[in-house]
């Protein structure tokens, strides 16, 4: 079984350079560029790394850009790799990785619903869990969760004897 | 093995449940059955009102918002708020993070859990003793220290152990650096309690959370909108702030004190005259104050009528301005950069310093009248009291007074003040004074040479000691002996020179009332043995500089000016504050300043002169 | 000509584990073509616990999974503690399987539950919730509540076990052990139910490993892969346990299995129960008061093996007193969404609930 090191020596051939960090002794962060993202991603996969366990997106609005995590586990070892690839924030479209893995599709869903990130060559990008949304993605950085809410929903009104001037609104 | 084979199939074998027929339900119905919750449930809060301070903490980290706080009509004393929490029980998790953060321990969750009403504002409960239904419900969660919240030990502050630091006058305290800052910082509530504690009311969690969030300059900022003189408070302020700190209630308070001077130590003094420059002036106004006395009070005055746009002059009768901050406190708790540090701030707003010119002498109370159009005393307490005691006079026997500042002019390199260093001294007294000439004439023997030999006695007994207890404690640290609960009877001279202090047992200090009358059993004698003897029970004012005519138009109150709440005597144009008003510390001169600042800003609007 | 109707599996069914609506293609009365539309326990948690400090979020975690609250706060936890570099107290690792492995037995005695609510033989059900129930008193008496214990904090536990409770969970222990007789009777060697389960959602090796299935659905298949002994977490490496696996891959070896490995749970608890050392129980993560806890910058994934399989925790920190992004990996995401589209073709109409059940689908974590 090859080790941890080989396998991202191997990376690092088709993808130039890259940064690795480690974060504990069974995973670590890989950053790859996005264009070279597809074939890193099955080279793990072909070298063990087949379990996808999640694709997570990461909204850095100070830097302007989307960060895309892919996170994969390998059985036979136990270890984690957390494969990182940045798009802009203006213009998000990332290539899609379902014919890597199947449920990939519906991952992918689930980050564009959120995010608005366009995952090219994904046929389904339906909104998965949310209906009738108007507003924008809202996970991104800039929606204010407060702001919907005091504009869609009614505070709360209560009269009590100990409160001033018998009503008061518990925001 | 396959999991077919593990279990076989069988029809009959279902019929087992029949042998449970006639067994006993096990559901319990509650609520006609009673069923008490187990010890640590959380459920529905009580609180109580005699030990809540009203800080809000619980309100701060309720993850739902549920809690608020809510005016109550009690009364309070200082360092505690008339609010006590409301929950919303429609929004309550149950989670009981409040009652593990509560900084007094008044919250805990009772065991009760059923509450039915179809009106819905009974949700919205104020807890007090007696729970949710106004019963006696038994308690259920409560904190202990595993599920602690807060962080109830200080960051320990380095200091120079007892034995180095009594070699010399250098400042013992090192300070903090910046991640203790911020860790020290972190352990603030913000509960807001201190504000109405500390005299001036100084914006102490603003200047705190700046510290938190790495802004030093915001917090300098704080510091100065309501005390010019941050860098001395951050070494010497008695921390009134300190006293009423909610995490005081079960832990160590939060280190107010260095914190502060955390903040003036990373920033250079050309910075914070920066800052200062850069505040936008509050008033425009027009006139020219003088001001006798660079003390606390007259400083803080200076800055505050600089600021609102008078013309200042401070008239100082010593070589440097600071007045007992300069000449009282010894060197190794306040060193003199530390003190020019912050007088260069207030000068460079505008504000004329002038060393060396005593009013009464130099120039009259009469002429400054004339010149300007107001005049703030702020003259102090700097003449010492004597006990009277047979032989008091003899040469060898000295006020504190005259001795600190001889020190502290001879450590700033003028020789010819070099005060005499004794072989063994004792020192009558109890409080701050005593064990600042005590803790210097021990520095002084170290210097000279000599071992410490230094013996402070005091009527009252180690309990009841006024001095701050780490004056006390340091000092025994630094060598100083101790002798409670003794009155001086006479000094002991042999040819003209001292060799001793003969005592006598005191037995009780102050008496029923609480007023000062001291009792003495004269059987218990005995002698304590010093070459030299100085007296520090008190200090006293000094009116010289008033002339009769100006004396005789304003009110004295056991040696004390009488003044409104504006800092004003009852000649308009004359303003006081500091000791000869109140004292009895430099943050109520600070305090005495800017309130008088605003009263003769008040004064001079209103066109009179 | 067979003409195709649409029918909704909808939020309120009697068979359904939760709330989410599936879709349904029949045509007689066999399934064609299914859709999943989750969304109906949608409730911003991610979003929620961006906006709450690390300590407050304590009280949000739990609620994203009813039937095994422990294993959110677990993974946030021990998410924390690698960002922080916490070492845990030793005594606060035992204690913390003690939740987990009882969590465990309480999920697995009401999946078996749901298996009898799906088939509509409703005694297994009841018997299984009640004694699931005696478990819930004894979290009571060590956590404070009865379902969302908000027990397992950043650094360690909020408080030591109470006197006695050691005896109380034995006593427990040997009392699920004597109802074994009565579980397998009732469910397992049950000739109804074997008739119903045999053979249904069969799940190959290779689609299970396709998919992503975790948990029951890919031992069921032969492979023994567990994350506590592939990647442990608190101190499963001081426990002898086995893993059990079937060569089957359908129905009924999935629902054998977590009887099987309830029984291996006991075996922990009471090895546990012997080897737990005395000690301090909580360890801090930062300075200062709970308000103003900072953690460093970083970003890490942490899993453990839940009742249904692996779930996670995505968090990434960027040192401030409140998280920059946290990702609940639900373990049933992949069979719920992807599992329902591919393989529900070709069942009954009848058997789409007991398909449900027995593939460990879970709405709340799906939708959170």
């Amino acid at each position: 079984m090859n080790s941890m090191n080989e396998i991202l020596g191997e990376v690092t051939t088709i993808a130039g350079e890259l940064s690795v960090k480690e974060v504990t002794a069974r995973e670590s962060i890989v950053s790859v560029e996005a264009s070279r993202l597809n074939a890193v991603l099955e080279l793990l996969k072909r070298r063990g790394f087949s379990h996808l366990s999640l694709i997570t997106g990461v909204d850095r609005i100070k830097d302007g850009i989307f960060e895309v995590f892919y996170t994969l586990f390998r059985w036979e070892t136990g270890e984690t790799l957390l494969v990182k690839s940045s798009i802009s924030r203006d213009e998000p479209v990332i290539s899609t990785v379902m014919h890597l893995w199947p449920t990939a599709r519906f991952y992918e869903r689930d980050v564009h619903e959120f995010f608005g990130i366009v995952f090219d060559g994904n046929p389904d990008l339906k909104p998965l869990i949310l209906e009738n949304w108007k507003e924008m993605p809202p996970m991104r950085k800039d929606f204010d969760p407060q702001k919907y809410s005091n504009e869609h929903f009614p505070d709360r009104h209560y009269e009590a004897e100990f409160l001033a001037e018998g009503g008061d609104e518990n925001e | 093995m396959s999991v077919y084979d593990g279990f076989k199939k069988t029809f009959w074998g279902p019929t087992i449940a029949w042998k449970r027929l006639f067994t006993k339900p096990v559901t319990i119905k509650v609520p006609q059955v009673y069923r008490e919750a187990a010890e640590r449930y959380r459920g529905f809060h009580v609180n109580d009102w005699d030990k809540c301070s009203g800080c809000g903490t619980c309100a701060k980290i309720c993850p739902t918002d549920a809690i608020k706080m809510v005016a109550v009509d009690i009364t309070v004393d200082i360092g505690k708020k008339a609010q006590r929490p409301a929950i919303d029980y429609g929004r309550c998790s149950f989670c009981g993070i409040c009652v593990d953060i509560c900084t007094t321990g008044s919250l805990n969750m009772t065991r009760e859990y059923i509450h039915i009403s179809d009106d819905p504002d009974s949700f919205f409960f104020l807890p007090d003793e007696t729970g949710i239904h106004h019963d006696t419900p038994p308690i259920g969660y409560s904190r202990d220290e595993n599920s602690e919240l807060l962080d109830l030990e200080r960051v320990e502050m380095e200091e120079l152990p007892g034995e180095e630091r009594v070699q010399s006058f250098v400042e013992f305290v090192k300070g903090f650096s910046r991640e203790q800052a911020i860790a020290e910082a972190a352990r603030c509530v913000d509960c807001e309690l201190c504000i109405d504690a500390c005299p001036a009311k100084m914006d102490i969690p603003r200047y705190i959370e700046s510290i938190f969030k790495n802004d030093t300059k915001e917090g300098v900022e704080w510091m100065y909108r309501t005390n010019p003189l941050p860098s001395i408070c951050g070494r010497v302020c008695t921390h009134k702030c300190e006293t009423v700190c909610s995490i005081g209630n079960r832990g160590e308070p939060v280190a107010i004190r260095w914190l502060k001077r955390y903040l003036m130590d990373q920033e250079k003094t050309e910075d914070v005259i920066r800052y200062a420059k850069e505040q936008e002036i509050i008033k425009k106004g027009s006139g020219r104050v003088a001001i006798i006395g660079g003390g606390p009070a007259g400083l803080s005055a200076a800055y505050y009528l600089s600021l609102m746009g008078y013309s200042v002059t401070v008239y100082e009768s010593k070589e440097h301005a600071g007045g007992v901050m300069r000449y009282g406190i010894p060197r190794y708790r306040l060193p003199d950069e530390a003190l020019d540090g912050d007088i260069k701030v207030i000068e460079a707003l505008g504000v004329k310093i002038e060393c060396g010119k005593t009013v009464g002498r130099d120039i009259t109370v009469e002429q400054l009248h004339e010149k300007f159009d107001a005049v703030f005393l702020g003259t102090g307490f700097m003449k010492g009291r004597s006990t009277g005691v047979k032989g008091a006079d003899s040469e060898g026997v000295l006020m504190a007074m005259p001795l600190l500042e001889s020190i502290r002019d001879y450590l700033r390199g003028d020789s010819s003040k070099k005060p005499e260093v004794p072989e063994s001294l004792v020192v009558i007294g109890g409080g701050n004074v005593a064990m600042d000439v005590a803790r210097s004439v021990a520095r002084l023997q170290k210097m000279e040479g000599m071992p410490v030999d230094v013996k402070v006695t005091c009527l009252e007994s180690s309990d009841e000691m006024p001095a701050d207890l780490e004056e006390i404690v340091e000092g025994r640290e630094e060598g100083i002996k101790y002798f409670p609960s003794r009155g001086p009877k006479e000094v002991c001279l042999e040819d003209g020179k001292v060799f001793g202090l003969s005592t006598i047992a005191c037995t009780e200090v102050f008496d029923k009332d609480g007023r000062f009358n001291p009792r003495f059993d004269e059987s218990d004698e005995s002698m304590i043995e010093g070459k030299m003897i100085v007296e520090a029970i008190g200090q006293a004012p000094d009116y010289d500089y008033l002339p009769e005519s100006i004396r005789e138009k304003i009110q004295f109150i056991r040696g004390r000016i009488l003044v409104n709440e504006k800092g004003q005597t009852d000649l308009p144009w004359l303003f006081a504050g500091g000791d000869i008003v109140n004292g009895p510390d430099i943050i109520h001169g600070v305090a005495d300043g800017h309130k008088a600042a605003v009263g003769i800003d008040e004064y001079l609007s209103k066109g009179v002169k | 000509m067979s003409k195709e109707v649409k029918l909704f599996l909808g939020p309120n069914h009697p068979g359904m584990h939760g709330n989410s609506s599936v879709h349904l293609y029949v045509e007689g009365d066999t399934v064609v073509r299914s859709r999943l539309v989750p969304g109906f326990l949608h409730r911003g948690f991610e979003k929620l616990m961006e906006r709450r400090g690390w300590m407050q979020n304590l009280a949000l975690i739990p609620r994203i999974c009813v039937p095994e609250p422990d294993i959110n706060e677990m993974v946030y936890a021990m998410a924390v503690e690698v960002l922080t570099g916490t070492e845990v107290p030793e005594r606060a690792h035992w204690i913390r399987m003690i939740i987990l492995e009882l969590a465990r037995i309480a999920s697995h005695l009401m999946a078996l539950g749901g298996v009898g609510g799906s088939t509509g033989l409703y005694t297994i059900s009841h018997w299984t919730l009640a004694d699931r129930d005696r478990i819930l008193d004894i979290f009571e008496k060590i956590t404070g509540a009865r379902i969302y214990h908000m027990y397992i904090v950043p650094g360690g536990v909020r408080k030591d076990l109470p006197e006695g409770i050691e005896s109380e969970i034995v006593e427990l222990l040997d009392y699920i052990e004597s109802r074994s007789d009565e579980f397998e009777n009732l469910l397992l060697k049950n000739r109804i139910i074997r008739t119903r389960t045999e053979g249904l959602a069969l799940l190959t090796r290779e689609e299970a490993l396709e998919i992503g299935v975790t948990g029951v659905g890919l031992r069921a298949t032969g492979l023994p892969y567990d994350i506590r002994k592939i990647d442990p977490y608190a101190r499963y490496d001081s426990v002898v346990f086995d893993i059990p696996t079937a060569t089957e891959g359908d129905a009924f070896a999935r629902f054998t299995l977590k009887y099987y490995e309830m029984m291996q749970s006991i075996r922990i608890l009471r090895q546990v129960l012997e080897k737990m050392p005395a000690g301090p129980v909580n360890a801090k993560i930062s300075s200062g008061s709970a308000l103003r806890w900072r953690v460093p910058e970083g970003t890490v994934y942490t899993h453990i093996e839940s009742s249904r399989g692996e779930y996670g925790y995505f968090v990434v920190s960027d040192g401030g007193e409140r998280p920059y992004r946290i990702n609940v990996r639900g373990a049933s995401f992949p069979q719920g969404l992807y599992g329902v589209e591919k393989l529900l073709a070709g069942t009954r109409i009848e058997d789409v609930a007991l398909w449900l059940t027995t593939m460990d689908f879970c709405p709340p974590e799906i939708d959170r």
